[in-house]
């Protein structure tokens, strides 16, 4: 007898038949069950469940840089200045009552409320801020996003240890309630900037109960150890299953807390993710995949979501190596980019195609009308970068990291160079996101694809990372007059003036587009009906405090 | 009485050959018949078919021609005019040739890898076994470690150190598929190496490699070519895993195992991504694995029930 390999003669038939078993037992009990579902009970607890991408790093405001993460952070901690819950450019007070700044707004004074409180009773001070910022800008620390303060004087020398002595940084606890910082330079949005998670405050004693300052991923962040500010406080967390929130009872403003509580949930595949919506278990999702949108739309279903996004979907290109080092090349590659068609047919969600690179905002900045679909400016900067055909372009790759969306938009823009300027030999390649992201440090590519999320509404935060050498560029591409440009704005203190000083600054970007810019980012997601007070946000940023639960009448959210 | 016997001694002398006794039994398998035609044909159609005028170019995207039904055509809006026999994709592509030349990537996967898997396991397997001794129980504890490590992590590893090139994904899959086939090579050659023709052969001085090779590997073709023929469908398989994973082929190009993934992904809005390149990667592995249990019964009869 021949031993015959079992496990991989019979396997086969097995795996099918399981899989169509799965899928029918799954189709019946999809179908027609009616009880109360999760969402229900938690509208009625008031309790807000909510899709939030991947399982969180940390839930240290020092250590985090995912927007998944912050959005619990958001909800735990309360910084000096806070989001509001319809307008991105009001600033509520949080911490600080009122603040006010100097003639040229590089000294900013942040008044503190006397009765805010940490969740165990200690009342917050202008210290916690300064320990706070030390914390994070500390250079034994590393925290991820540390240069979101390096708005502060000294802050990039002493993060980056040439210097040793926080004294030095611009930021003062004048007394108990008052706060002083100093700026780099002048920064008239700065209240914008201090709303983001990384100038939450942090307690100091909890901290080091559990370790020293500058220790992290310690214990002082678990449920029952942690301590913070916020509305809500951390009762409960399972790694990859749930981060459960409830209501501090010593927030300041606690009447006001609609919410009882929030559950995270970590769901990291967005079709997972849609399902656990349609099954009553969320109440709004983190995402909806590209391929879902037409359905939705189709049965116009109450629960989709399509906001304008603080965001840009972009390819970069390595200026170090041909052929990406020759700007006419890189032209011809934008312009042959048909960006109409990728947001109509692939990603679907009313993305705009992008002619600059800052998402433009309404009533404020207005990026420089640059970049377009148009072939025979195409063809003409290929012959220009001197190939008489896209036959003769040598072969190079794009990068992109796994997801289904990426790929459908690299094949399509592959098929448009190839359409259009006739190159043959453009490679695509998927890679894992650590991958891609030691790929990228690395300068090992031709072409990769990237996203930039705006931190707070103001230009800056999308034209700062093309600085010569910013850790954030990662293309090569440096200009002084930039440079120069980008530096000059911020002394400039008459908004349009400043903004027309920036836009100057990105049309050079635009001219030698050393990234290719794709579209601008709406937010597609899903939302319950009961869901009230949920306003589109530029910045997504919702204050959860202010999130009603209400149950509809007689509508089970379908 | 006497012609007739002198017909019968000339068709005794005449003999038949193992190759074609096994052929006049496999004939009787109507099953396996069946689908070693159906096999042939699909290669015969996956390799020529794209070569015929009219079937389009797999890669080319039409955007605007999305999910579209099979047996339709419409006008792209770069003017061109396309007919879509099984419908297309989300990005305007042909699903028709893409299955074609996924095919191509499928069953050029299933035999070089084979190919691989059958050169290693065979001569590893027939030196162990001819050795015999400590040599023997040192390469077959090799073979047992291998055995015990993760197989898809093993590949997974290759692959992700040397990059995703296709070629070195069938010698990857290749190199990890081997350990079975040596198993068996040794355990035949085992039984053979104490037979009289290996006495014969070594009392001619012939060297090792040479009995090896001439009188010990052709007597273990049997089994060798019932076990290959249920390892390409397995290769199938893994290639369609690890594409399933992104591992495999890179877009745009295709293999059924990414067709079923991409299908897989968006079968709640257009079910033809899956229903059609997964009917051929089942048909065309039920076939294989039928030929191969035919194979097995012809090839050893005295495993075989009638």
């Amino acid at each position: 007898m021949l031993p015959l390999p079992r496990h991989q003669t019979q396997q086969g038939y097995l795996t099918h038949l399981t899989l169509l078993g799965v899928a029918v037992v799954t189709l019946l009990l999809s179908s027609g069950c009616k009880r109360e579902s999760k969402v229900d009970i938690a509208t009625r607890e008031k309790i807000l469940l909510l899709g939030n991408g991947a399982e969180p790093k940390a839930l240290d405001p020092h250590l985090v840089s995912s927007t998944g993460d912050s959005n619990i952070l958001r909800a735990m901690f309360e910084g000096l200045v806070t989001n509001h819950p319809s307008d991105d450019t009001i600033h509520e007070p949080g911490v600080a009552e009122r603040w006010e700044s100097n003639e040229d707004f590089s000294e900013w004074r942040f008044f503190l409320r006397k009765n805010a409180k940490w969740s165990n009773g200690d009342p917050v001070t202008a210290h916690d801020f300064v320990y706070s910022y030390n914390r994070i800008l500390h250079p034994e620390m590393a925290g991820p996003y540390s240069s979101m303060l390096y708005f502060l004087k000294n802050g990039e020398k002493f993060n980056q240890g040439k210097i040793k002595d926080f004294a030095e940084v611009g930021v003062k606890a004048v007394n108990d309630f008052e706060l002083l910082c100093t700026l780099e330079s002048p920064t008239p949005f700065f209240p914008d900037v201090v709303k983001h998670t990384t100038w939450l405050p942090v307690h100091q004693p909890t901290i080091e109960k559990y370790g020293g300052m500058t220790d992290t991923f310690t214990d002082w962040q678990k449920p029952g150890n942690s301590v913070s500010n916020g509305p809500f406080e951390l009762t409960d967390w399972r790694i990859n299953a749930y981060v459960k929130v409830r209501r501090n009872p010593h927030y300041w403003d606690a009447e006001n807390v609609k919410p009882n509580g929030i559950n995270f949930y970590p769901i990291d595949n967005a079709f997972t993710e849609e399902k656990a919506f349609r099954n009553g278990l969320l109440h709004a999702s983190y995402i909806l995949p590209a391929n879902l949108i037409p359905l939705y739309r189709e049965r116009e279903d109450p629960a989709l979501r399509m906001e304008p996004y603080n965001g840009v979907y972009f390819y970069r290109c390595n200026t170090n190596q041909p052929p990406t080092d020759n700007a006419d090349f890189r032209r011809a590659l934008a312009y042959a980019i048909n960006r109409e068609t990728i947001v109509n047919f692939i990603t679907k969600g009313n993305q705009q195609p992008a002619f600059g690179f800052t998402p433009p905002t309404k009533g404020g900045y207005v990026p420089p009308e640059v970049v377009s679909y148009d072939p025979e400016k195409a063809r003409a900067f290929l012959k220009k970068a001197g190939y008489e055909s896209g036959a003769d372009v040598p072969e190079f790759t794009v990068i992109f990291n796994t997801s289904d969306d990426h790929k459908s938009i690299a094949v399509s823009i592959q098929d448009m160079w190839k359409k259009t300027l006739g190159i043959e030999n453009v490679k695509i390649e998927n890679q894992e996101w650590k991958v891609y992201m030691a790929t990228v440090d690395e300068m090992r590519y031709d072409v990769s694809r990237l996203a930039w999320i705006g931190d707070y509404v103001d230009p800056t935060t999308f034209l700062g990372m093309w600085r010569t050498g910013d850790s954030n560029n990662r293309t090569g591409w440096g200009n002084s007059d930039f440079d120069r440009l980008y530096k000059e704005s911020f002394f400039i203190s008459e908004p349009k003036e400043r903004y027309a000083t920036l836009q100057e600054a990105e049309s050079i970007l635009l001219e030698e587009l050393p990234i290719l810019p794709v579209y601008w980012y709406t937010r597609v997601y899903l939302l319950h009906p009961d869901v009230e007070n949920w306003n589109p946000l530029l910045l997504d940023n919702h204050p959860y405090k202010h999130i009603d639960l209400k149950a509809k009448a007689g509508g089970d959210g379908k | 009485m006497k012609p007739e016997l002198n017909i019968r001694t000339e068709e005794i002398e005449k003999g038949s050959s193992l190759g074609r006794d096994a052929w006049l039994r496999l004939k009787k398998n109507s099953l396996a018949m069946v689908s070693l035609w159906f096999f042939i044909a699909v290669t015969l159609i996956c390799y020529l078919g794209p070569l015929l005028p009219g079937v389009p170019d797999p890669n080319v995207t039409h955007p605007d021609l999305q999910s579209m039904a099979p047996f339709s055509e419409g006008t792209s809006m770069e003017g061109q005019e396309v007919y879509y026999l099984l419908g297309s994709d989300h990005l305007g592509r042909d699903i028709f040739s893409r299955i074609l030349y996924g095919g191509r990537v499928s069953l050029a996967v299933g035999f070089l890898a084979t190919a691989v898997s059958l050169t290693i396991g065979v001569i590893y397997g027939a030196v162990a076994g001819f050795l015999g001794g400590r040599t023997d129980s040192f390469m077959m504890r090799i073979v047992d470690i291998l055995y015990a490590l993760p197989f898809m992590i093993v590949v997974i590893i290759l692959t992700t150190y040397f990059g995703n090139n296709l070629w070195l994904l069938f010698v990857c899959i290749g190199a990890v598929e081997w350990l079975t086939m040596a198993r068996i090579v040794r355990g035949q050659v085992n039984s053979l190496k104490n037979q009289e023709f290996v006495e014969a052969a070594r009392s001619l001085g012939l060297s090792n490699w040479r009995i090896i090779s001439r009188h010990l590997i052709p007597n273990t073709i049997g089994p060798v070519i019932v076990y290959t023929t249920l390892t390409v469908p397995a290769v199938m398989r893994l290639e369609a895993i690890l594409s399933f994973l992104g591992l495999g082929v890179q877009p745009p190009d295709a293999s059924w195992g990414s067709l079923i993934k991409e299908g897989a992904d968006r079968m709640a809005s257009d079910p033809g991504l899956l229903i059609y390149p997964a009917i051929v990667f089942g048909l065309t592995l039920f076939s294989l694995n039928f030929l191969g249990d035919g194979l097995r019964d012809a090839l050893d009869p005295k495993s075989s029930k009638d």
